[in-house]
């Protein structure tokens, strides 16, 4: 059994403050929020991208942390692009597991914004394949707008379930403190106006590049928090070399372990934080997580289902869109909303009744995805 | 100089500066000293790219405490020696300081390097950051406000209590929109000092050779800290500590200067202005196509300071391997500071030690892709309002256009240009001047919409060879549709 | 408990295929080695580098090794730990729950001009205080290998004998870089200083490559005994000593507990000599050597092939090429053929114990893998 004793979140946001002091402070949160000393952590899994454009230059990244934290124990970093924060939890729970070691502390953490934006944006790029994608122009939004044209030529969904998608988004980051869209108001009005990236997305249909880090600690002793399942899948790199464009197997294969872990099935899930770096993979990811058949995620959107008071909220943190994506650090920070939403500390965004949580969080377009569930300990 | 962060019962030290101990949540000391023994040196005979010039040494330095630090140095020390760094011994030297994380210990540090700079309770004193256009703090065209605040605290430190800060942004920009975006304003507010939009200011006129200043009389009557950021400059190759003081006159007479030659008037503007401290930020800095936004980060986390700006601008220069600039050496021969660089006392690290090559900015690239500028050094207001009309149109693909900007045009410059637009008084006058034939003249007077919907006209047309009535008044309907329905 | 079925290495040097190639083939060798199908593995553990320069620029790594094993049902991770992501990955692997896995290290350092990957290289170290006052990865090493000699009196004739018997060694290594290529002390004495003191030759050699290893649950004839990862400072002047690496001391005393034994029982050794002075400092901190003794055991050749402690037969980093992230995975290549009587000319009569050190940065990062021949 794993269970969660705290977390920690810096704000996501364009501060130029170096990595070490957003670290420095999500682990402090993270080990005040589970009453834990710092003496009594056995282990680190770090995930950080190791941009080299954001001045910092860091690519060893565990002896950084092993300076900041004064500790000597075993540290390793997990990287995998968006999906880094899920990978390193992953691999910190299997290694709990394995181990048995007491406390193990796991880091998500990030500099993107730190230079002209096509610095950030070549380093997105490096994420896809070289040969087939990067020499075609194929930038991370790209890639993800081709995969929603092809959705919504097969499908019934058009750009304006999109624009709803970041509404919902937006409008729950609004009263999330830590969101880099925190007490700023955005309407429809906006999102449908706002300038086309890679058509048909448009600005408010991508996520944000941000700054940020996060940081849970999991252990062997019992708490409020159970981690109910745990589960990494692989996919081939190019969304195009897959059989199918409009729907990622490795989503599909990472919930259906996760699932059977926690032996329950996707009905059973109260809330999830969903990866939406775009807001079409929000809609694909509805229906590779099993919330409702193929091809019905727009219907979600549009009923309100996934809203805030809905039946089924998704994130409510804001999500990538509205909350920010600092890559490796997302992951955590899902973990940070779903353990605030379980233990009733989650304020204005509070959902009532909450048995089960889902985070899923996807590297690439669809290359690398975990899904993790946490439960409320019998 | 080595600093270390040590929990309070001095088992435990950072290298970095952190509030308070993750582990007792006590309160951190901080552990300087300025003195260190070398202990060991090595002589590296490979090149890198952020180290370029080989050979060099790097220095393990160990000080009293046990601290230990690298430094690189081009000097052959002993291991044994002892390692400080000196003061100055002239007005004219040049320090360099290079950050380790904590900006107000190392700012500190250098100003208490300096020959001959006091300040005392009583002075008056005045910070000129710069702060050309809205820009966030990491894009590194505007001061930096971790340094500014840096610099506020060391003044109340030293009894400090009449502190102003003033700037006046790029002609064309509105200066309280670009303090607030660079977070400068947010500084102000915490030291609960006020920010002068030197642009509302009153003038007082002085003249040198014949030439008339109108500068503001805070300038005047204040002791100045320059604090520019050190960037590459399209029209000057940097912007430094004298470009930074271009912003303490008047519009017109900043037109005039630039009119009359900016390199041949900045170092004569400075001769009649009071003598000031310059504080170089280089803690970020700015490369490739500076001073504006197009410009990249460079990351160079070091201070230039001097009482001597053409000085402290040379220094810079040389460090960043760029071409020695045209006004540096009027100003020398005017006998306003030295840019001889084999004469200037350097302190702190070795100029040759931080040498590392920025990318210069090219004088004809503007936000479009397909539009080039052909700048004879135009005033800010012109530059700045051609700069904002190629990046209304970016998104929109296009046929070349030359965009002639500024009166220093030569007829080399037109050569094998074609699709010339001239825009501004100067530059139409220029090539009237010349006999070039431009296919539209876009003046200052027209609208701003107007003029970016003319441009676009031209750009997406090929075949457009010249701009008649019809295009003119077709363009100020447009403009005025559009306002109507405020789709721009 | 985890056995080793099988090892695969390329050649280590100049490769022209792409970094997903050269894993393909090793991956391939091992799986021949271990007489085992993919479909059998549950796991894979890729340790590789990434750089914006190294003209690959590929970071989700792991879709590309899905892509080219053709394969959706194994989840791939990627870890990076500078140059000991090899022994990093291992030690992962085996604290995993996977019955079958599959360690993969892989890195191609020739496909950039130097300038580039010198620059990489230094991006392991600290920002502020390193890289912005030239300390390139040797010269850190630099440093730290005077501060050596003035606490143990050893003198760069020491590691000039160092870097000749890993020359030696690698001379009958045909995966080697220097392979069949004679070089001989005057080589090594003249060749041109680097970074004082090191010279030329105290400095491992870039070059590109991939090696393999297929770790399982079920008993094999080689047992990993002891598994061991510790993380320390990212500066080595951070360090109280600079001449001893508290990485290498902790993960070494945790591995000879888990396999219950002492420096003593040790028969052979694969350590990371990325700079030939870092091979005697380990020497000590692996327990074979008294604090400043490393130097008597170069010197009565105890560590040479035909010595009673025989220290990087494959011709280690200096000699067999330093694929960063590979380096890990290829010392245990190293090791398992000696224990099966496949080392061929470089063949050891004692291979019952065999160690194994990795290091990261300047002892950041370090992994001791202990594993034993059980027989069969």
């Amino acid at each position: 059994m794993v269970y969660i004793k705290g977390t920690g979140m810096s704000k996501f946001d364009v501060s130029q403050d170096w990595s070490y002091e957003r670290i420095y402070d999500c682990v402090n949160e993270a080990l005040d929020s589970g009453n834990v000393s710092l003496e009594d952590i056995d282990a680190v899994f770090i995930s950080s991208s190791e941009a080299e454009s954001n001045g910092e230059r860091q690519k060893h990244t565990a002896p950084m942390i092993s300076s900041m934290l004064k500790k000597k124990i075993p540290m390793l970093t997990v990287p995998a692009g968006c999906c880094g924060g899920g990978a390193a939890l992953w691999d910190a729970v299997s290694f709990q597991k394995v181990n048995n070691a007491r406390n193990v502390l796991v880091i998500g953490f990030e500099k993107l914004v730190a230079n002209i934006s096509e610095k950030a944006t070549d380093e997105m790029l490096r994420g896809g394949e070289r040969i087939y994608e990067q020499a075609e122009g194929l930038i991370f939004p790209a890639q993800n707008a081709l995969v929603a044209q092809q959705y919504m030529m097969k499908y019934d969904a058009t750009s304006d379930d999109l624009a709803l998608v970041a509404l919902k988004n937006h409008e729950n980051a609004f009263d999330n403190p830590k969101a880099r869209f925190y007490k700023k108001k955005i309407t429809l009005e906006m999102i449908k106006k706002s300038p086309v990236v890679a058509s048909p997305l448009r600005l408010f249909d991508c996520s944000i590049p941000c700054n940020g880090a996060a940081a849970a600690i999991i252990s062997k002793d019992k708490t409020d928090i159970e981690i109910a399942g745990s589960a990494l899948s692989t996919s081939k790199l190019s969304s195009f070399e897959r059989e199918n464009i409009t729907s990622w197997n490795s989503t599909i294969n990472a919930a259906k372990t996760a699932y059977e872990q926690a032996g329950i099935t996707a009905k059973n899930i109260d809330i999830a934080e969903v990866h939406d770096a775009f807001t079409p993979v929000e809609l694909i990811s509805y229906e590779d997580l099993g919330f409702c058949c193929k091809g019905e995620g727009a219907r979600l959107i549009r009923e309100g289902t996934v809203n805030i008071n809905g039946a089924f909220p998704t994130n409510t943190s804001g999500g990538l869109k509205a909350k920010g994506h600092p890559i490796s650090a997302t992951g955590v920070s899902q973990i940070y909303e779903l353990v605030l939403q379980l233990r009733n500390q989650a304020g204005k965004r509070q959902v009532d009744n909450i048995e089960y949580a889902l985070a899923h969080n996807i590297g690439g377009a669809g290359c690398v995805t975990t899904v993790h569930i946490l439960r409320k300990s019998q | 100089m080595i600093i270390r962060w040590v929990s309070e019962d001095g088992k435990r030290k950072w290298i970095y500066p952190i509030k308070r101990d993750i582990y007792t949540k006590g309160k951190i000391v901080k552990q300087v000293s300025k003195k260190a023994k070398v202990i060991g040196i090595t002589k590296v005979n490979i090149p890198s790219p952020m180290h370029p010039i080989i050979p060099y040494y790097v220095l393990l330095l160990e000080d009293e405490h046990s601290n230990r630090i690298p430094k690189k140095t081009m000097r052959e020390y002993k291991i044994g020696e002892d390692y400080e760094i000196s003061l100055a011994t002239t007005d004219g030297a040049v320090i360099i300081t290079k950050i380790k994380y904590d900006v107000y210990e190392y700012l500190k540090e250098s100003i208490e390097l300096l020959h001959n700079y006091g300040i005392s309770p009583e002075d008056k004193i005045l910070i000129k950051p710069s702060i050309i256009e809205p820009a966030y703090q990491y894009q590194s065209v505007t001061t930096n406000p971790e340094l500014l605040d840096a610099l506020i605290t060391y003044l109340k430190e030293k009894g400090i209590k009449d502190i102003v800060v003033a700037e006046q942004a790029m002609l064309g920009n509105d200066t309280m929109a670009s303090a607030k975006k660079a977070g400068i304003l947010d500084v102000c507010k915490k030291h609960e000092i006020s920010f002068i939009d030197l642009a509302k200011s009153e003038y007082i006129e002085k003249t040198y050779d014949n030439f008339n200043f109108r500068i503001a009389r805070e300038i005047l009557e204040r002791k100045v800290i320059n604090l520019p950021v050190m960037k590459t400059n399209s029209q000057i190759v940097i912007s430094g500590a004298m470009e930074n003081m271009l912003r303490i006159v008047d519009e017109e007479t900043q037109k005039k200067m630039f009119k009359n030659d900016i390199e041949k008037t900045l170092p004569k503007l400075i001769k009649v202005v009071p003598e000031f401290l310059s504080i170089g930020d280089a803690t970020i800095g700015l490369q490739a196509q500076g001073p504006t936004l197009l410009g990249e980060p460079a990351f160079l986390n070091m201070l230039f300071l001097s009482k001597d700006p053409v000085a402290l601008d040379a220094v810079f220069t040389e460090a960043s391997m760029l071409k020695k600039p045209h006004y540096l050496k009027i100003a020398d021969v005017l006998g306003v500071g030295n840019c001889d660089t084999e004469k200037i006392e350097v302190i702190g690290d070795e100029l040759e030690a931080i040498k590392c090559p920025l990318k210069a900015a090219e004088n004809n690239a503007s936000a479009h892709t397909n539009m080039k500028l052909i700048d004879g050094k135009a005033n800010p207001y012109i530059f700045n309002i051609a700069l904002k009309m190629t990046a209304k149109l970016v998104g929109l693909l296009g046929e070349e256009v030359n965009l002639v900007i500024g009166s220093f045009i030569t007829k080399e410059m037109l050569q094998k240009k074609s699709r010339l637009v001239a825009y501004g008084k100067d530059a139409i006058e220029q090539m009237e001047k010349l006999g070039v034939k431009a296919i539209a003249e876009i003046p200052e007077e027209m609208g701003d919409i107007e003029k970016v919907i003319l441009l676009k006209s031209i750009l997406q047309n090929p075949n457009k060879e010249n701009i008649t009535v019809a295009d003119n008044l077709k363009s100020k309907i447009i403009g005025l549709g559009m306002k109507v329905r405020k789709k721009f | 408990m985890h056995y080793i079925k099988g090892v695969g290495m390329t050649r280590f040097g100049v490769h022209v295929k792409t970094t997903q190639e050269l894993c393909y083939d090793a991956i391939m060798e091992a799986l021949d080695d271990a007489d085992m199908p993919l479909s059998e593995i549950d796991e894979i553990i890729i340790a590789k580098g990434d750089s914006a320069n190294d003209g690959e620029r590929q970071r989700l790594f792991q879709g590309v090794m899905s892509s080219i094993l053709q394969d959706e049902n194994i989840p791939i991770i990627r870890v990076t730990a500078a140059c000991s992501g090899g022994g990093a990955a291992l030690w992962n692997i085996i604290n995993s729950q996977a019955k079958n896995s599959l360690v993969v290290g892989v890195d191609k350092l020739t496909s950039a001009p130097t300038k580039y990957v010198t620059d990489n290289l230094m991006m392991a170290s600290e920002r502020i205080y390193e890289q912005a006052e030239g300390l390139s990865f040797p010269v850190q090493n630099a440093l730290i290998a005077q501060q050596y000699m003035i606490m143990s009196g050893a003198t760069i004739k020491d590691f000039a004998l160092v870097a000749l018997k890993n020359h030696e060694n690698a001379f009958d290594n045909p995966k080697a870089r220097f392979y069949k290529k004679k070089i001989t002390l005057e080589m090594i004495k003249k060749s041109p200083v680097v970074a004082s003191p090191l010279r030329l030759f105290d400095c491992s050699i870039s070059v590109d490559g991939a090696a393999a290893a297929i770790i399982s649950k079920d008993k094999t004839d080689i047992e990993i005994a002891g598994s061991s990862l510790y993380v320390d400072r990212l500066p080595a002047f951070e360090s109280e000593d600079m001449t001893s690496w508290q990485g290498t001391i902790l993960a070494v005393k945790s591995a000879y507990n888990q396999a219950g034994i002492t420096p003593k029982d040790v028969d052979f050794v694969e350590l990371h000599d990325a700079f030939t002075p870092v091979e005697l400092m380990a020497y000590e901190d692996l327990g074979f050597a008294k604090k400043g003794g490393g130097k008597k055991l170069i010197r009565n050749g105890i560590t040479k092939i035909n010595g009673t402690l025989p220290v990087n037969a494959s011709g280690g980093l200096k000699a067999k090429g330093h694929p960063v992230s590979a380096t890990g995975v290829s010392q245990i290549y190293e090791i398992v053929k000696q224990m099966r009587g496949q080392a061929e000319k470089r063949q050891l009569d004692k291979t019952r114990v065999g160690l194994v050190h990795n290091v990261g940065g300047v002892g950041s990062t370090v992994t001791v893998h202990i594993l034993r021949h059980i027989g069969g």
